[in-house]
């Protein structure tokens, strides 16, 4: 079956288990790495115990304890007086590791991308950090509030140049993209619209690294925007863009190629019931992120191994498999060459993914990162070197490794000649290294780009 | 000199042929290049003859008007009251016009009749959206349209450069791949340097032969997607072993500006050097979206394209390969006339695009668009910009310009009679 035939009713209702897709350890896999960053194989035991339904909402509902929240505020904080965006990417990186929310980690990786800000120019590293503490706070939660909190934020405010958007001289820079990139797309609007909407948000200005609303620079009059005449004020300016019926497509449509599949673009008829529960739930987006991982095709093998993995997914979900623990700047520094530098995105599009993250020096850059990690001297699994946590847990032979690796980390399975070259390795490295190697190698399979 | 240079090139196609050589393909490049039908671009020659293109992408959109500088305007000086150079600043090309006061390195090439200035260059309908500006740039094709392929690209299937054993064009930078490279059938890779086409482990006997194989074994039963990453693998190997041997004996004639660029061009250089048979060389400098603030970050970004660019052309020509080199340098769009409160300026139209090297037909192309006449407070194009890709396809690569471009485009005047 072709996915222009799948039947949208069938598509999002709860998923059902079936001979075609069966709740096993590879779909409990799938559904940590696209709705997390992975997890070894003793939490996906763990999960098939429990119905997929129950391990969703769990994923959905889970918040970080107290306890790691002011651990993280103490390392943040550490990391904000360095200035240094790297050191702020690498905490975060080790919070995706960490995190027991780990959708809430993902979806505020997700809203990154999607409003997306880079230190570059913003340079103030503390509000990247506040920024990014929005975007977590809002991950799962209601669209146009976080519209209007993203359009007050300073780091957002700097990036797209509002912090100067005089009366005399609006500058339309954020007027473009929030109608353009954050909620309605390209074509859904005009350029007269971009021009109106600019004046509504004249005045919103920085004091102190916070936002403020200067009455003197801003544009009173009565502007018309998306056709909705006599708008004065840019939140009004801000539910009426929200409200734009393009919007719940365009947000389906991400979340969409987000968790379910990188290509090829859905159908209107497929996103239907995605928009129409958006629509339902007033833009709230948790409820639709939850459908979408409960659902039938989300299972289905329309879904497995369609999406590339993108740097972080493939650099952490490495790690969360075998419990490991690396050198964060390190690892910071390789998704910046690998082309997801976190709080540097390319631009205020953010990241394309898919396809995009591929290419000649990416691969040997992603082969060279696993390489790197499994050497480094500050990373342990389970707080030791890889074949001692490996022998902990009776993995002892290429094969073992490969059956491991495959539950846990591949979508595909491994090719069987790939696993009988290996074998010949492992003996001729019997001295040395080889876990380290075989592992390696594994990593550097085309199977292993794809999740 | 002159026969230090002869020797020099014998010496390449020496390098060369052991390069061939090596990756047992020489008999069939030959055969190729007598059998190729004349329709068909002239890509099959020795590559030590082959005609170079390198693209320099000033993306944010690039502030054409304090770039090519019409500064005995009335209209310019009153548009921009914060932001206009002045005649005694402005660096002259003619009695009306005249360069950034920063663009010394590419006042200097002017001088030396190796670089040409298109004025006035952008499309009908101009879109204003960085990405769909840059879209349209690079694909050819309006919003709407099937965008499957860049420029470049559809360059690269219709002069059949996919099954070179070098990679036929190369983007230098991090960030996502150009679309103009993108094609259907040849994949272009990505560099930073040099070094990373090296894969860690080659120190473990068997584990480089192992990787390589594994990833060039194809599958049965492949997505796309896996098939996909599967050609991008057996690509990285492959590319990843001749850069490796490309590129060993090198030397600038002068220093490069100690700027990403800079590092990237003269990355550009070593590999020209090298011999390698790369025809197109990809880089982007980013920040040309000025905003707020314009003047000291506009004049850093201007220094930073033309000190490179210059050293580009003045290094090749010292490797005896200037004559091979074309260097296009152009942004998405141009910037409002009127400058905004923000000591910066909004995004434009129209803006002129650079050419430099040998082959260049030097001096200022086209008029200046008029200040009086304006398109929604842009300046109005003058020449398309596929006006000037059908020059370099046609006049520099030999190419069959609508095959690339979808329909004949009068080549506008910059390319000397080579």
């Amino acid at each position: 079956m072709n996915l222009m035939d799948v039947n949208s009713t069938w598509a999002w209702a709860a998923y059902e288990p079936s001979l075609d897709s069966p709740w096993d350890l590879d779909a409990a896999a799938h559904l940590f790495r696209r709705g997390g960053f992975g997890a070894p194989r003793q939490q996906l035991v763990k999960a098939v115990e429990h119905s997929p339904a129950e391990v969703v909402e769990s994923l959905v509902s889970a918040e970080e304890p107290k306890t790691f929240q002011s651990d993280m505020q103490s390392l943040l904080r550490a990391a904000i007086a360095t200035g240094n965006v790297r050191q702020l990417a690498a905490q975060w990186l080790y919070r995706m590791l960490h995190t027991p929310a780990p959708l809430r980690e993902k979806m505020t990786l997700f809203w990154h991308g999607h409003f997306a800000t880079s230190a570059v120019k913003v340079g103030e590293v503390r509000l990247m950090q506040t920024q990014n503490e929005l975007l977590r706070k809002y991950a799962l939660g209601n669209f146009p509030e976080l519209t209007l909190e993203i359009s007050r934020d300073p780091a957002m405010l700097l990036y797209l140049d509002s912090a100067t958007n005089r009366k005399s001289h609006p500058n339309e820079n954020y007027a473009r993209e929030i109608m353009e990139l954050f909620c309605l797309g390209e074509g859904m609007y005009t350029e007269q619209d971009v021009k109106e909407l600019a004046r509504c948000f004249t005045g919103w200005e920085i004091k102190r690294e916070r936002y403020r609303f200067n009455q003197y620079q801003h544009d009173a009059g009565t502007k018309t925007v998306l056709g909705v005449a006599g708008v004065k004020s840019g939140e009004e300016a801000i539910r009426i863009v929200t409200e734009h019926p393009a919007a719940p497509r365009f947000i389906a449509q991400k979340l969409f190629r987000f968790f379910v599949m990188d290509e090829p673009e859905p159908t209107d008829e497929l996103l239907d019931p995605l928009t129409r529960q958006l629509i339902d739930d007033q833009m709230n987006v948790g409820p639709t992120v939850r459908r979408i991982l409960g659902s039938n095709l989300f299972f289905s093998p329309f879904a497995r191994a369609r999406k590339v993995r993108s740097p972080v997914e493939l650099g952490v979900g490495f790690l969360r498999a075998f419990e490991g623990t690396t050198d964060f700047l390190h690892l910071a520094d390789t998704m910046d060459q690998l082309g997801q530098g976190l709080y540097q995105p390319p631009s205020v599009k953010g990241w394309d993914g898919g396809r995009t993250w591929i290419n000649s020096s990416t691969l040997l850059g992603r082969a060279n990162l696993i390489h790197r990690m499994l050497n480094g001297s500050k990373t342990r699994f389970g707080k030791r070197p890889l074949p001692s946590y490996f022998a902990a847990n009776g993995i002892d032979t290429v094969a073992d490794i490969a059956e491991n690796m495959e539950r846990s980390l591949f979508a595909v399975p491994i090719p069987k000649p790939a696993i009988e070259r290996l074998k010949t390795l492992e003996v001729a490295n019997r001295d040395s290294n080889w876990v380290n190697l075989a592992v390696h190698a594994f990593c550097t399979l085309p199977e292993f780009q794809v999740a | 000199m002159e026969s230090d240079l002869n020797l020099r090139l014998a010496e390449k196609k020496l390098s060369r042929r052991r390069l061939f050589g090596h990756a047992g393909q020489s008999t069939s490049l030959f055969t190729f290049g007598l059998t190729a039908p004349s329709v068909l671009c002239d890509a099959a020659t020795l590559s030590i003859e082959q005609k170079v293109l390198v693209v320099v992408e000033m993306a944010g959109g690039n502030d054409g008007l304090n770039t090519v500088i019409p500064f005995r305007d009335e209209l310019y000086r009153k548009a921009r009251p914060n932001l206009a150079i002045g005649s005694d600043e402005a660096l002259s090309v003619n009695d009306n016009l005249g360069l950034h006061p920063s663009m010394r390195g590419m006042a200097d090439l002017l001088e030396n009749g190796k670089l040409s200035i298109v004025q006035g260059v952008g499309y009908e309908n101009p879109n204003r959206s960085h990405f769909e500006s840059m879209d349209i740039w690079h694909s050819c094709q309006r919003k709407g349209e099937p965008r499957q392929s860049g420029w470049i690209g559809r360059y690269l299937e219709s002069a059949k450069l996919g099954n070179l054993a070098d990679p036929p064009a190369l983007h230098l930078g991090k960030r996502q791949q150009p679309f103009a490279l993108m094609s259907r059938d040849v994949r272009v890779p990505s560099i930073q340097s040099l070094e990373q086409f090296r894969l860690r482990a080659a120190d473990t006997p068997g584990l480089r032969d192992a990787i390589r194989s594994l990833s060039s074994q194809s599958r049965v039963d492949a997505s796309d997607l896996l098939g996909f990453v599967q050609a991008s693998s057996r690509n990285a190997m492959e590319a990843s072993e001749r850069m490796e041997s490309a590129g060993v004996q090198y030397k600038p004639s002068e220093a490069y500006p100690k700027t990403t660029l800079g590092r990237q061009l003269e990355t550009v250089a070593k590999l020209i050097a090298s011999g390698i048979d790369t025809r197109i060389y990809y880089v982007r400098i980013d920040g040309f979206d000025t905003h707020a603030n314009q003047p000291e970050a506009h004049a850093v970004l201007l220094r930073n394209v033309s000190d490179a660019v210059g050293t580009l052309v003045r290094d090749v020509n010292a490797q005896g390969d200037g004559d091979r080199l074309l260097v296009m340098c152009f942004s998405e769009f141009g910037r409002r006339v009127a400058e905004n409160a923000s000591d910066g300026t909004d995004h434009g139209a129209a803006g002129p695009v650079f050419l430099a090297g040998n082959g260049v037909n030097a001096g200022v192309v086209g008029e200046h668009p008029r200040l009086d006449d304006l398109q929604n407070g842009d300046l109005k194009h003058l020449v398309d910009f596929r006006q000037v890709y059908a020059a370099i396809l046609q006049q520099w690569m030999k190419c069959n310009v609508p095959s690339v471009l979808g329909a004949a485009f009068d080549p506008v005047a910059v390319l000397a009679n080579l």
